[in-house]
């Protein structure tokens, strides 16, 4: 045994040592495996985690492009909106100068002190966005100190310009409060270019991605929502610019780490809208809808729509939709009761009528039948026709079937109603003159010997309406645009369930029954016969510029609303490559997409010419008016687009005429004017539900459009009034009204500019 | 003093290697606290800890530590009436109550109650070295250190109590535990763990629930600590990013950083190369004191130098092992390096021991 001297006993064994050393290299390679790793196999992945944890990318906005009228008049421009923020990190460090500034601050904006902070306090202040009134100063700068103190806290938002200056003079005594400025969307004109230039909203959720991958802030960036703000997003935005700053855990921003990338703005558009007669036309139409109303003691008249256009150029200088709405009230956001109170009106004021809406356009779709029938040789100019108030017309589906009573229709002229016995013995010129239905249902379908065989027929009335600018979209730069319908037998056998028979063709020449059209297009139809058969684009475009004023070239595609600008490449010879570039997806073709048109400079694009392009397609059977399509295609005879000029002229001269009375009346305008009226029947939910959808009952939509000078066309206007009634009663001094003031507006122009 | 005293004796490698390591520590602390203007003075005041510890050392070392083996009752019963007090009347910090506040100081008497429970089990297997190692032998011990433990526990501070348990149970196996006590003693702390898991303190149950389970919530959730630690030790590379260039450290994603995860920051800052110096330096400091474990004269004074030496290594590696994320955050300090002065004192005051088991080694035998 050990004595005391020599403790070393079998109690120290060696081994058991052995096995402690043992479990603590055990424990040393493995925080030396772990080490080695973390450092070495995985150094890079955590290396890239601490550079993301001090990055921070900060978006700089790029200020939204401007929207001018044609005269440089704006439309749509950046107001600087000014909120109350506080910088937790830059307080004093004193409790008690602390509670001064936010009493102070609390006295100029009105939000409550609040305090003590408490958990209840803060999980209150949570439950508030930014922005929202609620929450005391105590709880929001607790909050925000909490989660970045680095970050400005909105405490007041949108304070007026006053308070705003007070809080820069007082900068000294309240350190940690300050002004930050909010771009808002201004529109000086409102409501009256509502229709025309839309309104901002938020980026959609399912839209994030989209414009998150371009550099775009969701919660702060907004993008366009209607009409042109919307349609030319892509250039109005501009880029936003990117700084990379190294930031510490509380988000304080050190230095850059890459050389800021400076935001790009918008390009400033110039629309083709004259604010003037933009003004001139809602005055007339609103102030025709309100007599109508008045003199009706109810409202009848329920939404109206103007169009000015130039026929040549196909510059849009006045769009008016009524009812309308405010996009003033959207800047900041959109207000969910406004926006319900909008969307819920059964007049659609959301809706822009001249492009969004479709509508029978009546007598004014007879242009087509009347190209048409002259084209065709159905009529000559001077085939004295017999129009009497009614007529009696056999309903056939099927080309054979035997005419008897079970099978006759009543087929009226409008002017039964004044003249039972109708317009008498007429030539075709005075049968557009008068607008006689009678005379149109003959030629359109056929009538005995007077006029042989079916007429022009269904399958040529498409052909020629569709090559006057029905049944498609126009293209124009603003979205939602309606197609309108042009009705064909397979349309019908395939929607309806039914044959096509002849009292659709006759109901179809005088632009009802099936026939739909938005009013952009019944006013194209007008243009392409004032313009010798020149179907030009419709735009809102003058030109686009950037910040420094020079013009862009832009192109447009309508067909996908992309917009598309020249983009130069350089490849690793040298050689430059002309290309363009699509603003709308950022990507680059050698071609531009079939369809699309410039913009900008402006250019008068024509998309077609029927006299020189061939546009009308022929079919085999019954001489020309049925049967299958032969792929042969011809053009319209400039002659036949001067008779029906002419017709449309007789239109003002005739005493008879529809439009006499308006332009050659008791104030005659000293311009010779051309037009077209039309009062189309229909029903719709509305009349349906007031049983107005019967036989003599119907409801009617009123229609004129007019051209002028006559010999040179410089101006087009049309005019709509949903339910108004007779065209040339309600929707004629509209259309006057706007043509006086277009004239007038240009003789001041031209007084202004010396004569020029 | 003891004539058969001699500073020839006095181990100034070990001296050398915690005055290294203390340096390196306050260096570190520089770094770790650079732009908070209200953690500054730490670095003085490690400065000043360090260098009275290094005082301790040699006073303690001078004194014979058999006085303070004799002593054993007043000390066993002052630190349990202190760790009583704390208990009592500790101001709740970060979820627990460890410190007593005297003046400026913050003084955690649970970092010298590990000093005192290696004293009292060096004095007890001195005392014991010839009985036989019963189940009596094995309680008396367990009762010994459990007077201690029990008020830590209730502190509640689990990571000191799990450095004791260690400390006892490396004693006992040294001092030849039965095998079949052994595993005794594992299947009733694994049963024990498992029944007083609900009772812990629903900090550390998240802990020790994290550590286990990764919550998703990495980036905020309870275990951001740990992951900015990892981000700061697997960034430094190699090489590192030098000193004062951690991006982690400096722009402070690494949070106490001059404390629990100052491993973490010199890990950043000097990369592999620094880790496995701080780690051999650590790895020396023991070595050094296992060494005089192996000459000293008596039981007792081996018992105080494996003691310190298991201490030491414990501690450090479980620091470490925290940062590398291989087990639970524990709070545990690194030895001499990480910021806390009764952790530095205590751990002072425990080297001073050893050199004076190490200058009064047993006589060469011829």
């Amino acid at each position: 045994m050990s004595s005391p001297s020599k403790p070393r006993s079998s109690n120290f064994a060696p081994w058991r040592l052995t096995i402690v050393y043992l479990v603590g290299l055990l424990i040393l390679a493995l925080l030396l495996g772990q080490l080695l790793s973390l450092q070495i196999l995985g150094g890079k992945d955590w290396a890239a985690r601490a550079v993301d944890n001090y990055t921070k990318q900060i978006s700089l906005p790029a200020a939204r492009g401007i929207v001018y009228d044609r005269n440089g008049y704006v439309l749509a421009r950046n107001i600087a909106s000014y909120n109350l923020v506080i910088t937790p990190a830059a307080l004093p460090d004193d409790e008690a100068d602390i509670e001064r500034i936010y009493r102070d601050v609390s006295a100029i904006t009105g939000v409550p002190v609040g305090g003590p902070v408490t958990t209840d306090s803060l999980n209150n202040a949570k439950e508030f966005g930014p922005c929202v009134p609620g929450p005391a100063i105590a709880d929001l700068v607790a909050l925000g100190d909490s989660l970045a103190p680095y970050t400005p806290v909105e405490i007041k938002c949108d304070i007026s310009e006053q308070v705003a200056r007070l809080v820069g003079e007082r900068a000294t005594d309240w350190p940690g409060v300050s002004v930050e400025i909010q771009p808002i969307r201004d529109y000086p004109t409102g409501s009256l270019t509502a229709d025309v230039l839309g309104f901002l909203g938020p980026i959609p959720a399912l839209l994030v991605d989209k414009y998150t991958a371009r550099n775009f802030v969701p919660s702060r960036d907004k993008i366009g929502y209607a009409g042109a703000e919307e349609s030319l997003q892509d250039v109005l935005a501009g880029q936003n610019g990117t700084r990379v700053v190294q930031v510490d855990v509380a988000g304080q921003e050190l230095s850059n780490l890459q050389p800021p990338v400076a935001a790009v703005p918008g390009y400033n558009v110039t629309l083709t809208i004259d604010t003037r007669l933009q003004a001139a036309a809602q005055a007339a139409l609103l102030s025709e809808i309100n007599y109508w109303n008045t003199w009706f003691a109810r409202i009848r008249i329920s939404s109206g729509v103007v169009i000015a256009m130039n026929p040549k150029t196909g510059e849009i200088l006045a769009m008016v939709s009524y009812p309308t709405y405010e996009n003033n009230r959207m800047e900041r956001f959109i207000p969910a009761y406004y926006y319900n109170q909008l969307s819920q009106d059964p007049r659609h004021p959301l809706l822009n009528n001249t492009i969004q809406s479709e509508y029978p356009p009546g007598s004014t779709f007879k242009l087509s039948a009347a190209t048409g029938a002259l084209n065709e040789g159905v009529v000559t100019p001077d085939k004295v026709i017999y129009a009497p108030g009614t007529l009696s017309l056999c309903e056939q589906f099927t080309p054979n079937e035997p005419c008897g009573p079970s099978n006759s229709r009543p087929f009226v002229d409008w002017i039964t109603d004044v003249r039972p016995e109708g317009f008498g013995q007429i030539d075709f010129m005075h049968c557009i003159a008068f607008s006689s239905d009678v005379c149109f249902y003959k030629v359109g379908g056929g009538y005995q010997n007077e006029i042989p065989g079916t007429g022009l027929g269904i399958y040529r009335l498409d052909e020629y309406a569709r090559a006057l600018g029905y049944g498609q979209a126009s293209g124009v730069e603003l979205p939602g645009e309606a197609n309108g319908l042009i009705p064909s037998p397979q349309w019908k056998r395939i929607t309806q369930g039914e044959n096509w028979s002849t009292g659709d063709t006759y109901i179809a020449t005088v632009g009802q029954g099936y026939v739909l059209a938005t009013p952009l297009q019944v006013l194209m139809s007008g243009a392409t016969i004032a313009d010798n058969g020149k179907l030009v684009q419709p735009t809102i475009v003058k030109q686009i510029t950037n910040g420094d004023g020079k013009v862009q070239t832009v192109w447009f595609n309508p067909n996908d609303f992309t917009l598309w600008v020249p983009h130069q490449t350089t490849d690793s010879t040298g050689t430059v490559h002309q290309s363009w570039l699509d603003l709308t997806d950022n990507i680059t073709a050698n071609q531009l997409p079939a369809g699309s048109y410039q913009v900008s400079p402006f250019v008068p694009n024509q998309k077609w010419d029927i006299t020189t392009d061939p546009k009308i397609n022929t079919y085999d059977g019954c001489g020309g008016s049925c049967g299958s399509p032969t792929g042969v295609y011809k053009t319209v005879s400039p002659l036949t687009v001067k008779e029906v000029q002419e017709g449309m002229r007789l239109v003002v001269t005739d005493p008879q005429g529809t439009l006499h009375s308006i332009f050659m009346g008791d104030n005659p305008l000293p311009i010779a004017v051309a037009g077209k009226t039309g009062s189309a029947e229909y029903c719709d939910d509305v009349a349906l539900a007031e049983n107005r959808c019967q036989f003599g009952q119907w409801p009617v939509h009123g229609w004129t459009i007019a051209y002028a000078p006559y010999d040179d066309p410089e101006i087009i206007i049309g005019a709509f009034m949903y339910n108004g009634g007779e065209g040339a009663v309600v929707a004629a001094p509209v259309v006057e009204k706007v043509m006086r003031a277009y004239f007038e507006l240009k003789s001041i122009d031209l007084t202004q500019t010396g004569g020029g | 003093m003891s004539r058969d005293l001699s500073w020839r004796n006095f181990d100034f490698l070990l001296l050398g290697a915690i005055v290294l390591a203390a340096s390196f520590g306050v260096a570190m602390i520089r770094s770790a606290v650079a732009g908070n203007d209200q953690l500054t003075p730490l670095v003085s005041r490690q400065i000043y800890f360090a260098i009275g510890g290094i005082v301790a050392i040699f006073i303690v070392a001078a004194i014979d530590y058999r006085y303070w083996l004799a002593l054993y009752r007043p000390i066993y019963i002052v630190m349990m009436i202190l760790l009583f007090a704390l208990f009592l009347s500790a101001t709740a910090v970060f979820g627990s109550a460890r410190w007593f506040q005297v003046g400026v100081l913050f003084i955690q008497p649970t970092e010298f109650a590990k000093i005192v429970v290696i004293l009292i089990l060096a004095r007890y297997f001195d005392s014991t070295q010839n009985q036989p190692r019963n189940i009596p032998w094995l309680v008396r011990a367990f009762l010994w250190v459990f007077f201690l433990a029990i008020w830590i526990l209730l502190q509640p501070n689990l990571s000191n109590v799990i450095v004791i348990l260690v400390i006892f149970f490396a004693m006992l196996w040294i001092n030849g535990l039965d095998l079949r006590q052994l595993l005794i003693i594992v299947v009733s702390v694994l049963v024990l763990a498992f029944i007083a898991f609900p009772f812990l303190q629903p900090y550390q149950q998240d802990r020790v629930r994290n550590f286990i389970i990764p919550q998703s919530n990495v980036s905020y959730g309870a275990t951001y600590n740990v992951e900015q630690a990892l981000i700061a030790i697997g960034s430094g590379g190699l090489f590192g990013k030098g000193y004062g260039h951690g991006t982690q450290t400096q722009l402070r994603f690494l949070k106490v950083r001059h404390t629990d995860f100052i491993f973490s920051a010199a890990a950043e800052e000097f990369g592999l190369i620094g880790a496995v110096l701080v780690i051999l330096v650590e790895i020396f400091i023991v070595w050094r004191c296992i060494r005089a474990a192996q000459k000293a004269r008596d039981v007792s004074g081996a018992m105080i130098a494996y003691g310190v030496a298991i201490l030491l290594f414990f501690q450090g590696m479980a620091n470490i092992a925290v940062n590398l994320k291989l087990i639970p955050v524990s709070g545990l300090p690194l030895p001499f390096i990480s910021y806390g002065g009764s952790g530095l004192a205590s751990l002072m005051l425990g080297v001073g021991l050893v050199e004076s088991v190490v200058m009064r080694h047993k006589p060469l035998e011829f």
